[in-house]
């Protein structure tokens, strides 16, 4: 049986225990009906050209949101567990509450799993849900919106600030069988507010796992969110994950996504400008060895005037790993006196590393700055006979100069303990 | 300290030292001159360990050991320090940090316990003063726009830091003004002790008058082609090099 037969019996066992509530069960129909009418993407895909999904769709995965003991454990004794906030824990996108934990609210803010917001808070999930990460045309968001466990809801009235940040774990399990899990998060800034938000994505066991994130964010005006995306799945894990920002005006979103492990991993990260006067900041870093292989495909839609992007990619590949990043900015043609920046720049340790790097600017207006620059190169010699010559071993030289690379990645992010795991991983990686 | 026997090298097939014998006793200090392209950066940079020469004839020992067999970062454990003639600008590594690293990799050789933080930055300040640096400097990134003169100064600070047994300056003295000059000149000559020795390069006999040399060397064409004390540095100031590349050319028709 193939992937998507196995996916088709999937969705015909879900409708015959949906609940009544039949507008969420009519967007997961026509999700479905979608998927079913794209099929997998292929490398025939211009966005997929890179990207094969091949040896995924040829395997068996089957699709969960089964809860294990041992990858409750796994989050627990995640470092950020330690840290002041918010954790919301899932695994195989099934909320765990035993293992999540939350500190006081404000009044009216939502911090809750997906599925319980949907019949408690039915007004807000209605108005949100679906509506910024199509399906038309992306078969990957349809596959998620048809066949979601759960994940997390974050809701910040007007004017309210969640103080400290909201961790969400998702841990995909793979110790019983080839794992597809679909979780989805939903974030929502009402006017003035703002949220600090980590994902973090984290596997278990043997088996290959398919993990197929969609995240959803809306900031009305003047919103603000710190955002970031932490992946550290294992050896045999396939992480596809898709997020659509949607932005009214002057708000300021600073998204910052560490790739450190995983097998194959693609990230689609969306901006959408929809008002004058974002601040938008997209930072990442992509670590990779062995066969590892990573995808950073981002797109900036400047659809209003008067906006700032900022974009800075960087990366570290070894061994045979393969990396691809594809930055797409879009000027529209009403988004006069628009800023845009993007850079992409990556350090190659081994010769037999690959990296892809496009970017992709697409200017309909005229009065605009927009500049982009891509660089590949290996470590710098001199630097790295220099600090030799100070009595500092290769190995510790290596390690400064590309703590030195990240540093201006490291620098966007607001919780130190993330940083440290980044560092850790560069350690522990080369 | 340290023996120099017959040392050839050459990059890309091109024969750079043809030849260099030196020897250089504790305490001592010994300028090296010589004509643009005539092989200097060449040998302080072979005796540092840049690994981009090949060396195809030769011996150097450093304290009895076989320098040339050793990776750079032990010759510098081992008390070799090499001014570079261009220091490498290196964003984002701290120079505070390099140099806590680079002292307790050295510490960590000589098997002591790593510095204390206290007791590093006490350290750093005590040399801050020793060599007059602007203190400004160690907060930034490593040689990062620095000026040309900054750079310079902040080799010898790092040789301060470092406290060497052998110091190969190449050309520290160019590109400082007058009073960096003289600032440099006397933070090296604070430096000089019965054990610390100084292999310093220069264009310009104006250094040798602050920092007397005991040996004058004229380093031309890979070869020492002539030696003597620090009135050579003078006669080259006058005369140029004109009659040692004569002599040099009379004796190998
Ligand atoms: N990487 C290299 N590739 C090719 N030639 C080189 C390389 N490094 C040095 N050389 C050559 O070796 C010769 C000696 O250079 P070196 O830098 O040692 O001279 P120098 O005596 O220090 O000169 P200066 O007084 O100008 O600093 C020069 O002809 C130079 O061009
Ligand atoms: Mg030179």
């Amino acid at each position: 049986m193939s992937l998507q037969e196995i996916i088709k019996d999937d969705f015909i066992a879900y409708q015959q225990q949906a609940d009544g509530n039949q507008s969420f069960t009519n967007i997961r129909k026509q999700a479905f009906h979608e998927f079913e009418r794209l099929g997998f993407p292929t490398t025939k895909h211009e966005e997929w050209k890179y990207t094969s999904l091949k040896s995924i769709i040829e395997q068996p995965f089957r699709n969960s949101c089964e809860i294990n003991a041992d990858a409750v454990a796994m989050a627990v004794h995640s470092p950020l567990m330690n840290i002041d906030a918010h954790h919301l824990v899932f695994v195989n996108g099934s909320f765990i509450a035993e293992a999540s934990s939350l500190k006081p609210l404000a009044a009216n803010v939502i911090v809750k799993n997906l599925a319980t917001a949907r019949t408690e808070h039915p007004e807000q999930f209605d108005a949100h849900f679906g509506k910024y990460a199509k399906v038309e045309g992306a078969a990957m968001n349809a596959l998620n919106t048809a066949l979601l466990c759960d994940g997390a809801f974050i809701y910040v009235p007007a004017k309210t600030q969640i103080e400290k940040p909201v961790i969400i774990y998702h841990i995909t399990d793979s110790t019983q069988f080839q794992t597809l899990s679909q979780p989805r998060n939903l974030i929502v800034l009402e006017k003035q507010a703002s949220a600090q938000v980590v994902e973090v994505y984290l596997s278990l066991g043997a088996n290959p796992s398919f993990t197929n994130v969609v995240n959803e964010v809306y900031a009305d005006e003047s919103a603000q969110l710190e955002h970031y995306k932490i992946q550290q799945q294992e050896n045999d894990a396939f992480q596809n994950n898709f997020t659509q920002v949607f932005q009214e005006a002057n708000t300021n979103i600073n998204q910052v996504t560490l790739t450190l492990d995983g097998n194959w991993t693609r990230n689609n990260l969306h901006f959408y400008m929809n008002g004058e006067n974002c601040n938008t900041l997209l930072y990442g870093l992509y670590l990779t060895d062995g066969h590892q292989f990573v995808d950073n495909h981002t797109r900036v839609d400047h659809a209003m005037p008067n906006c700032y992007s900022d974009e800075k990619y960087k990366g570290i590949l070894k061994d045979k790993s393969t990396a691809v990043f594809n930055g797409k900015i879009m000027v529209h043609l009403d988004a006069q006196k628009t800023n845009a920046y993007q850079r992409n720049q990556n350090i190659l340790l081994s010769d037999e590393a690959t990296i892809n790097t496009k970017p992709q600017l697409e200017i309909f207006a005229d009065d605009v700055k927009c500049t982009h620059g891509a660089t590949i190169g290996q470590l710098d010699k001199e630097a790295m006979f220099y600090l030799q010559s100070r009595g500092i071993t290769e190995a510790n030289a290596t390690k400064m100069l590309l703590n030195a690379f990240a540093d201006d990645i490291a620098e966007r992010i607001k919780i130190p303990e993330l940083v440290a795991i980044m560092e850790e991983k560069i350690e522990q990686k080369i | 300290m340290l023996e120099i026997k017959n040392l050839k090298a050459e990059i890309e097939g091109k024969k750079i030292l043809n030849g260099i014998n030196l020897v250089v006793k504790p305490g001592e200090v010994h300028a090296i001159m010589g004509p643009n392209g005539a092989g200097k950066s060449t040998l302080s940079a072979v005796l540092a360990g840049r690994d981009s020469y090949e060396i195809t004839a030769g011996e150097v020992s450093f304290n009895g050991k076989d320098l040339l067999e050793m990776a750079p970062e032990d010759r510098a454990r081992e008390g070799v320090f090499l001014a570079f003639q261009y220091p490498v600008e290196i964003p984002g590594v701290s120079t505070t940090n390099f140099l806590k690293t680079a002292i307790n990799e050295k510490r960590k050789y000589q098997g002591l316990e790593p510095m204390e933080a206290t007791d590093f930055l006490k350290f750093m300040r005590e040399k801050i003063e020793l060599m007059e640096m602007d203190k400004s400097l160690t907060s930034r990134s490593l040689n990062e726009g620095f000026s040309g003169g900054e750079k310079k100064r902040n080799e010898v600070f790092q040789m301060a830091m470092l406290e060497p047994t052998l110091a190969i300056m190449d050309e520290t003295d160019s590109g400082l003004d007058i009073d960096a000059l003289r600032l440099v000149s006397q933070g090296v000559n604070k430096l000089r002790n019965a054990e610390r020795s100084f292999v310093v390069i220069t264009h310009y006999q104006r250094l040798l008058d602050y920092i007397v040399p005991d040996f004058v060397h004229v380093l031309y064409k890979g070869r020492i082609v002539k030696s003597g004390d620090a009135s050579l540095a003078k006669e080259l100031e006058e005369k140029g090099y004109d009659w040692i590349k004569a002599e040099v050319e009379a004796a190998t028709v």
